[in-house]
């Protein structure tokens, strides 16, 4: 069981837009569940709320964020899907609106007692706006894979991946810094993540991680680093993440609070 | 196969609106040197885009227009200008209207309370007219 659920927290850990504090925090309340059986369906629905504030080349102003999220896993397989709805100020225009959705497939293909490895494939779709600085603009695919080491306490884990969107490239877009500002990606890009937990009792997780992109041709370079603390039961998860962007102006702080129900 | 077609079904849930276009137009030869700032430049961006895209305005002030892209002199003009084509201009591959937008202040730097003006096509190929005349320079 323990080892399903590592794959959706990895999975959603690794997502380089969503904050992914509650598939990391699966992990943690699920590994304690007891009554989960391997050939039956298991289904989560969470909420997410961030809040951040951004000062990049051309715009300075900040952002809150509410993103429910559903999940489903069977055997070595799932899914999960998000969307976020926002408030945005953006030198000085308030603004209101759905940010991409984004839907997610993984699967595992390696599962040993301490080693845990997959791949996953996340899809954007572009339902936030581009011009306000809420979308892509374009459907992005993300292919990636990701393996995981654990040895209780500790977990580490990491992942690779390639981002694209699904349009052609060198449009002449007009460089407008890192957007769009809810979540700023690159055209093009490769995407790596990586960071580790450590349980310290009490259902009490502590984690830090760091994650990015490196652009393929144009583009920026982005770094997000993080640090979490998260507590969990069989049935319920939360946790709490505080951001820093460390390269490429992805945003300046950004906390997150997030909670989970597993059913 | 199914990515293919799912990429689609989500595209079709876009809320991105027209995405900016170059409108490639072509300045004639010999130019003719009718637009310049002085006769339209300058007072197309007064009537149209200054009450945001403004040097004097703070970003707080901006209502959303991002920094350094300035039109109330011909030096910010011309450091975006392939942007204000794509955004404003209308040639012989795209009639771009994304801006100015819905709601404009009365003010520059004052709140969204009344319906932006907005260029006629004439005045929108004009700009695109007068940007590759006389601001961009050619290749």
């Amino acid at each position: 069981m323990s080892r399903r659920i590592g794959v959706a927290a990895l999975v959603g850990a690794f997502v380089p837009q969503a904050s992914g504090v509650v598939f990391a925090e699966h992990d943690h309340g699920m590994a304690m569940s007891e009554n989960h059986h391997e050939d039956s369906s298991e289904l989560s629905a969470g909420v997410s709320v961030e809040t951040a504030r951004f000062t990049n080349t051309f715009y300075v102003g900040s952002y809150q964020g509410i993103m429910p999220s559903l999940g489903w896993m069977r055997g070595r397989f799932g899914a999960s899907a998000t969307i976020g709805l926002y408030h945005l100020d953006e030198n000085g225009l308030s603004t209101y609106g759905l940010g991409d959705a984004m839907i997610a497939g993984h699967a595992t293909v390696l599962a040993a007692e301490t080693l845990q490895a997959g791949v996953a494939l996340h899809v954007m779709a572009p339902t936030g706006s581009e011009p306000d600085g809420l979308g892509m603009g374009h459907v992005m695919a993300m292919p990636s894979a990701w393996a995981a080491w654990s040895a209780r306490p500790l977990m580490i884990r990491a992942s690779a991946g390639y981002g694209r969107a699904v349009t052609a490239l060198g449009g002449g877009h007009h460089d407008h810094g890192p957007l769009p500002l809810v979540d700023p990606m690159n055209l093009q890009e490769l995407t790596w993540s990586a960071g580790a937990d450590l349980e310290i009792g009490h259902r009490v997780q502590l984690g830090g991680r760091a994650l990015g992109g490196i652009p393929i041709g144009t583009g920026r370079t982005r770094m997000i680093g993080g640090g979490r603390v998260a507590w969990g039961t069989p049935r319920v998860s939360t946790a709490f993440e505080l951001q820093l962007g460390v390269a490429g102006d992805p945003f300046t702080i950004r906390g997150v609070v997030e909670t989970a129900l597993h059913f | 196969m199914r990515l293919v077609m799912i990429s689609f079904v989500l595209a079709a849930c876009t809320n991105s609106g027209p995405p900016p276009v170059a409108t490639r137009t072509v300045c004639p030869d010999p130019d003719p040197n009718t637009l310049t700032w002085d006769n339209f430049g300058q007072k197309f961006m007064a009537d149209y885009c200054t009450w945001c895209h403004a040097s004097t305005l703070p970003h707080a002030e901006r209502n959303g227009a991002p920094l350094y892209h300035d039109f109330d002199t011909l030096r910010g003009v011309t450091q975006v200008a392939d942007h204000i084509d794509q955004y404003a201009g209308s040639g012989p591959a795209a009639h771009n209207t994304a801006m100015p937008p819905s709601q404009c202040p009365s003010v520059p730097g004052g709140p969204l309370d009344r319906d932006c003006p907005t260029p006629s096509d004439a005045e929108r190929t004009n700009l695109s007219m007068w940007l590759a005349c006389d601001v961009i320079p050619p290749p």
